[in-house]
Formats: structure tokens, C-alpha cells, sequence
């Protein structure tokens, strides 16, 4: 990881932050600490914070999909006013076809991203699931 | 299960509708069209130590709150604004009541010092606190203020795990049961547990849950201490509770 480290809520870190995780449940934990970290130097208060940290949850698990290997690659980007997630999946085997209920647990992280940041989106680009999500914070100007 | 099958200009019309007459029936169905998104949500926060039905029952009280407030001119769909809603009481039931499990004493210790100083700068400040306000104010470093959040907020991460390829994966294997019958089942348990509490018990559980008030609003309108608010709805969600668990 880079950035800042000087604990201080003024430094916002400019520079992304980097992450690569193996596709594992008790990994993702590290993207929320992460992001929670990231929007915390950024000035986000606890409830944008926590709200992040859902999010990020539900990108991973949205890039990753049931069932993937591989690793998530995740970049964190803190602006004036907002957070940046990005995320990607390297190395992956995917899984062929999707069952009705896959759509509906992808459905509906879709609209927990809707509302819990302010804009989300997902592509492909040669095989690989890429998405990314951006959480402005209300405090902007305040701290 | 999907969340709601209806199509949302549809659904559009029903709220302007209910905004119009208020018809009691009409708030009933839409909830009910709804309860599907209250069990999904309610099952991302599962595996965290808190019981399944109990989630449920707040997601569902949160989903009646979200009928009651949305306003269809405000360009928002209704599932994203009730998402929004039942998240946010579902995060704030962690908050007040659930428990980090397999956390260490040390983290276990420095939640219960976090949780009441959200409470309190929230009140100070009149908004939410940064995380580093709560450091300084419990007296520990802004990592492990996030560290104990972290703990106490803890989210579902079991369903990124490769699923059964029989069974499907973790997540879609709980509590998956069709959600027109488990609403109708849900909506008429809570509304006849509801009736057996005395009708006090009725108003502060109405005044919480769908009006959206603090403890301490309540004990100003009801006229009572804010503890013993706090004790009738403890003791008539245990009651409430104890029906669902009864007759699931």
C-alpha cells in the first residue's frame, strides 16, 4: 500500500492506493479496512465511512463473482470531495452461465451500490470484469 | 428471489396513489411487494452473530418507515430509497445491539468506549462524527477506531466464497423461501403480535420504528424517562421476537 501515513485527517492522500487480494472471504476484510482508512484522511465522517466500506464489500463481491479465482486488484483514489474505487480481477477462471439466483444476489448488489454511493458502473475489456464505484463526502469544505 | 417484480413506473403510480388517499390497504400491499428486499438485506448482514429473524424484523420495520416517507416526485426509485433506509437500520441495529464475533478483548473493549461516543459527538456536533473526532475522543488512534468499527460492523463476506457447485453458494442456501408467502406470513404474525401489546407498547414501537424518533423524543411524548422507553421496547421487541420464533 502507499499514500500518506501520518494519521493526520487534513492529509488527503492523492496518490492512489494499490491492493491486490486473493478472491477470499476473509481477504476482503483488507479492502474494507482500506477503504475505510482512505475515506477517513479524506474527511468522510463515520456514516460515509461505513457506507463506503459496504460498497467496497459488494464491488468485490460483484468483480469477483461466485465462484472466481484469482485476484482482486484494487486502487483507491481520494479527491477533493469524493473516494474512487476501482477494482479488477486478474488470473481468474471464470465460471460459465449464471443461474437465476446469481442474477438476483447481482441484482441486488447493483442496488445496494445505488444506494449507497453516488455512481457506480462495471465494464469488460479483453475477458476482464472490471468495476468501480466513486462516494462523495457531504463534509466537503467542513473539515 | 427478486426484490420486486413490478414494474417500477407501476410502482410509481401505487405511491402517488397512497400519497393521495393514504388507503391503509393500499401502504399494506406495497409493503408487502416489498418484503422481498427487506429478507435479501437482511440476509447480507447475516453470519455476524445476530439471528436471522431478528434482521428481519428490522429490515421489514425499516421497509414500512420507507413506504410511509417516500415521495414519488423526488425522482428517486423507491427500492433504491428503501435500500437505503433498511441499510441504515440495519447498520444502526449492529451498532446499538450486535456483536463482533471472534474479535479480541482488546477490540471487544475499545467498541463499547466507540459505539457511545458516536452517540454523544453526534449529538454535540449535530452530524456525524469523523473518525478521527472519535479517536480524540476516546483517546486511541484513528486505525484502531476503524479497526473496532470494522469489527462491529462487521459485513457479510461468505457469499464471495466458490460456492457448492450442487448446493449454490453460501448466501443463496440461507433462509431462501418465496417471498410472496414469507411477507404475508411476516406482515400478519407482526400485526397480530403487535395487537397482543398493550396499546402504550403499540405507540412507542410505532413512534421508534415507522415515525422514525429517537428514545429520548418518545419519553418526551409519552412522558416517560428515556430508560424506561428504552425498557418497553426492549421488552416488546423480546415479545415480538419471541412470536416469530414461536410460530417462524
Amino acid at each position: 500500500m502507499s499514500g500518506s501515513d501520518d494519521g493526520g485527517s487534513e492529509v488527503r492522500t492523492r496518490e492512489p492506493v494499490e491492493l491486490s487480494i486473493p478472491v477470499h472471504s476473509d481477504l476482503i476484510v483488507l479492502a474494507r479496512l482500506t477503504a475505510a482508512t482512505v475515506a477517513s484522511r479524506a474527511g468522510f465522517d463515520v456514516e460515509e465511512v461505513d457506507d463506503l466500506r459496504l460498497a467496497v464489500d459488494e464491488l468485490c463481491v460483484l468483480v469477483s463473482d461466485a465462484g472466481s479465482s484469482g485476484c482482486l486488484r484494487l486502487t483507491f483514489i481520494a479527491t477533493d470531495d469524493a473516494v474512487e474505487v476501482r477494482c479488477s480481477l486478474d488470473g481468474a477462471e471464470t465460471v460459465d452461465g449464471r443461474g437465476s439466483e446469481e442474477h438476483g444476489e447481482r441484482e441486488l448488489s447493483l442496488r445496494i451500490l445505488d444506494a449507497l454511493v453516488d455512481e457506480h458502473g462495471e465494464e469488460f475489456d479483453g475477458g476482464q470484469r472490471r468495476g468501480w464505484l466513486r462516494k462523495r463526502s457531504v463534509r466537503h469544505g467542513r473539515s | 428471489m427478486t426484490p420486486s417484480v413490478r414494474d417500477p413506473r407501476e410502482v410509481r403510480r401505487s405511491f402517488r396513489e397512497f400519497a393521495d388517499s393514504g388507503d391503509e390497504q393500499l401502504r399494506n400491499q406495497l409493503v408487502e411487494d416489498h418484503l422481498g428486499l427487506a429478507h435479501q438485506l437482511a440476509r447480507r448482514f447475516t453470519n455476524r452473530g445476530e439471528p436471522y429473524d431478528d434482521l428481519v424484523q428490522v429490515a421489514a420495520m425499516a421497509l414500512v418507515k420507507s413506504v410511509d416517507r417516500f415521495d414519488p416526485d423526488r425522482g428517486v426509485e423507491f427500492s433504491t430509497f428503501a435500500t437505503r433506509t433498511i441499510i441504515g437500520e440495519l447498520k444502526r441495529h449492529f451498532r446499538d445491539k450486535g456483536w463482533a464475533i471472534r474479535a479480541p478483548r482488546r477490540i471487544q473493549e475499545l467498541y463499547l468506549a466507540v459505539r457511545p461516543a458516536i452517540e454523544a459527538l453526534t449529538q454535540e456536533l449535530g452530524r456525524p462524527p469523523t473518525v478521527v473526532e472519535i479517536a480524540a475522543s476516546v483517546g486511541t488512534t484513528e486505525e484502531s477506531v476503524i479497526e473496532a468499527l470494522e469489527a462491529g460492523q462487521r459485513y457479510r463476506t461468505a457469499s464471495i466464497d466458490a460456492p457448492d457447485r450442487q448446493e449454490g453458494s453460501i448466501a443463496l442456501r440461507l433462509g431462501e423461501v418465496d417471498a410472496g408467502y414469507a411477507g404475508m406470513d411476516d406482515r400478519m404474525l407482526l400485526a397480530l403480535s403487535m395487537a397482543d401489546l398493550p396499546e402504550r407498547e403499540q405507540t412507542i414501537i410505532k413512534l421508534r420504528f415507522v415515525d422514525g424518533l429517537t428514545q429520548s423524543e418518545i419519553a418526551a411524548q409519552v412522558g416517560l424517562s428515556q430508560m424506561h422507553v428504552s425498557r418497553l421496547l426492549a421488552a416488546s421487541l423480546d415479545q415480538l421476537r419471541e412470536a416469530f420464533i414461536r410460530d417462524p
